[in-house]
């Protein structure tokens, strides 16, 4: 089980992207502001501690929107645990709104 | 896909980092999430991808690729700078002399004078270097005197066998000097820097009883939820006279390399891997 406490900023800002609908690395990188260096090596991380899941977009629906195919990211039940454990220490994180929130103002 | 020749060169480059078995997939990964990206921020993008690439190389579980010179023996090592070194006179002397006209080749008396000057400040600097780092903590099982004494003729002689090569390596550099001006000075403190840290680090792997390169390294530790990586690996002497513990996070593990040895009753676990090892 993964100790919430021992998790940085940076990771808990990006478990909280994840978990606020910004699921594949280009939107993990605009809404954190993160470098690309930093994001997609730490999605790799959190992938490989599962407390993410990863799964490739299905080609033919890339096809149809005419454009690649997007890697997806999800929360697992480790990571919502460790990203809830995180909100307490880095009361900030609830700043980095839900992507519905987003769209709606 | 972007067509940017500059964007695709990074990315290509930064994909030799990645295991061979990955590879095609994180570039795939990579080009598709550089589709998304704005013209301005592609190459910054892109450049992200070292970082990710040295990741994915540092925290692989795919078997490593066994390198076709082998230097695990000590023999082998010696034999295999044995060969460099004479290519090395062989290609330095061969070599014109830079900013004389009619240019003139070097002779072997000309190398004698700055192979003692390279000797002498590669040892200077390799003291240096273990000054810098401190004693490794006491050991336990202190290596016998004969033991120590084959250790220091082992790293004397790689250090006087590397020095033709270094020496190689400069003359290359002062005769490419005057097409780009730069390079000599960055090259030949890169060759130098890069030659002893690899004899250093060379001499830490080896195991103190019989001198032969430490394999088969594993990762050990959990991996630490913070972003500084695994603890440090573990490889072990090919004889099973013990295990190197190398520290990837010397401030939660330790500052120093150091060996587990191991007693007579773990030898039985290591005599197949040997021999299937020679065969």
């Amino acid at each position: 089980m993964v100790d919430g406490q021992r998790l940085t900023h940076t990771t808990a800002m990006i478990l909280q992207a994840i978990g606020a609908g910004y699921i594949y690395g280009y939107t993990v990188m605009e809404v954190t502001g993160l470098p690309s260096g930093t994001v997609y090596p730490a999605l790799r991380r959190l992938d490989r501690d599962q407390l993410i899941r990863s799964q490739w977009e299905h080609q033919s629906i890339a096809d149809e929107a005419l454009r690649p195919a997007r890697k997806y990211y999800k929360l697992t039940r480790s990571g919502q645990a460790a990203l809830d454990a995180s909100r307490k220490r880095y009361p900030l994180l609830a700043k980095l709104t839900p992507i519905e929130e987003v769209e709606d103002a | 896909m972007r067509s940017e020749w500059l964007q695709c060169t990074i990315l290509r480059a930064a994909s030799i980092l990645v295991p061979s078995d990955q590879r095609a997939e994180w570039l795939h990964g990579w080009q598709s999430e550089l589709w998304y990206i704005t013209r301005r921020g592609a190459t910054l993008f892109c450049l992200g991808a070292f970082r990710d690439a040295l990741w994915l190389r540092r925290n692989s579980v795919s078997p490593v690729k066994r390198s076709r010179i082998r230097l695990e023996s000590p023999l082998n090592c010696l034999a295999f700078l044995t060969t460099g070194a004479a290519m090395s006179v062989f290609i330095a002397l061969r070599l014109p002399t830079p900013h004389l006209t009619p240019p003139l080749h070097l002779r072997a008396g000309d190398l004698t004078a700055d192979y003692i000057a390279t000797l002498m400040l590669s040892f200077a600097y390799l003291l240096a270097l273990r000054m810098a780092i401190g004693r490794a903590a006491a050991n336990p099982q202190p290596v016998s005197w004969r033991g120590r004494l084959r250790l220091w003729i082992f790293l004397g002689l790689k250090i006087a066998l590397v020095q033709p090569i270094m020496f190689c390596g400069l003359a290359v550099m002062l005769v490419i000097g005057p097409v780009v001006p730069v390079a000599p000075h960055l090259g030949v403190v890169a060759i130098w820097f890069l030659t002893l840290r690899w004899i250093f680090t060379d001499q830490q792997r080896r195991c103190p009883l019989c001198l032969r390169l430490a394999i088969d390294p594993v990762r050990i530790g959990t991996p630490s939820q913070t972003f500084l990586g695994w603890y440090g690996s573990e490889s072990m002497c090919p004889r099973g006279h013990g295990l190197l513990h190398v520290s990837e996070m010397s401030a939660s593990y330790s500052e120093n390399p150091h060996w587990l040895y191991l007693d007579n009753s773990w030898r039985s676990l290591f005599v197949g891997s040997a021999g299937r090892r020679q065969s």
